[in-house]
């Protein structure tokens, strides 16, 4: 391998994180993968995405998936490398049906609540549910394109 | 954070929010701070908004709402670009009473008078 090229394996870092899976606990979490995030090179409009999927995806864990119980733990783990940030959210809780969220009357909305998953899916390229739901992948493509070498 | 300041002059009042809203804490505030008003006539400024979630899109709903019954009047004016794009992701245009590049007469100005509460140092009391 020449002087100075990296491959785009050796240029992804990755993290995880582990917290109790109540509403206070995800604050704390939210600024530490959003701090993760921009030091590793979120342009802020990327960041603003990401924070508001984040935070979805994160209420969604903490109230769904773990009745806001402390007792309960979820897991974020974040990889970023040069084409993409991708955030993945895992709770313990027994998921729920997927398939009617993507079937949901698309006209407004005018209750209190049940805008989550829209917001995720309207602000990320990319978002994916695995384990029947408890668990759910972002994907934030960079907006720049990749150096060729 | 959410930071609101409160510009009041009878029978109007303005809450200048800046910083997020979000759930949790921050919404809660808002809440509290925006029902607990007498005025017949509110403005929130959401210029220094930087960003909410579906918490934050969903009180601005309840609030629309709770105005409504109370035969208030309430506006949303001059939202930041973040929350304008958000609005409209979610189609809420139709429901929420959004004002852009408009002040509100008499509502704002030295006249009135002024109160702030930072969530932050409520959070960490």
């Amino acid at each position: 391998m020449p002087e100075g090229h990296q491959s785009v394996e050796q240029q992804a870092i990755s993290r995880e994180f582990t917290f109790p899976g109540d509403s206070e606990s995800i604050v704390a979490v939210r600024e530490s993968v959003m701090t993760f995030i921009k030091e590793n090179g979120a342009n802020e409009g990327q960041e603003i995405d990401i924070f508001v999927a984040l935070q979805e995806a994160l209420a969604n864990a903490a109230l769904h998936g773990c009745q806001n119980d402390r007792a309960k733990t979820i897991r974020c783990w974040v990889e970023i490398d040069p084409s993409a940030f991708t955030l993945i959210i895992q709770d313990p809780g027994p998921g729920f049906d997927v398939a009617a969220t993507t079937t949901a009357d698309p006209s407004v909305n005018t209750t209190e609540h049940g805008r989550g998953i829209c917001l995720m899916r309207s602000l990320m390229d990319d978002v994916s549910y695995r384990r029947g739901g408890s668990e759910v992948r972002l994907r934030k493509l960079r907006d720049f394109p990749r150096a060729s070498s | 954070m959410l930071r609101i300041d409160i510009h009041a002059v009878h029978p109007n009042v303005t809450l200048r929010c800046s910083g997020r809203i979000v759930l949790g804490l921050e919404a809660e505030t808002l809440r509290c701070m925006a029902t607990s008003r007498t005025e017949n006539c509110l403005a929130l400024d959401l210029s220094g908004v930087r960003t909410l979630d579906a918490a934050g899109l969903g009180l601005l709903v309840e609030l629309q709402c709770w105005a409504t019954r109370g035969k208030k009047a309430l506006r949303i004016v001059e939202p930041s670009a973040c929350v304008r794009k958000l609005i409209a992701l979610t189609n809420l245009q139709s429901v929420l009473q959004v004002a852009c590049h408009e002040k509100l007469g008499g509502v704002e100005g030295p006249a009135g008078a002024t109160s702030t509460m930072d969530a932050e140092r409520t959070m960490s009391a």
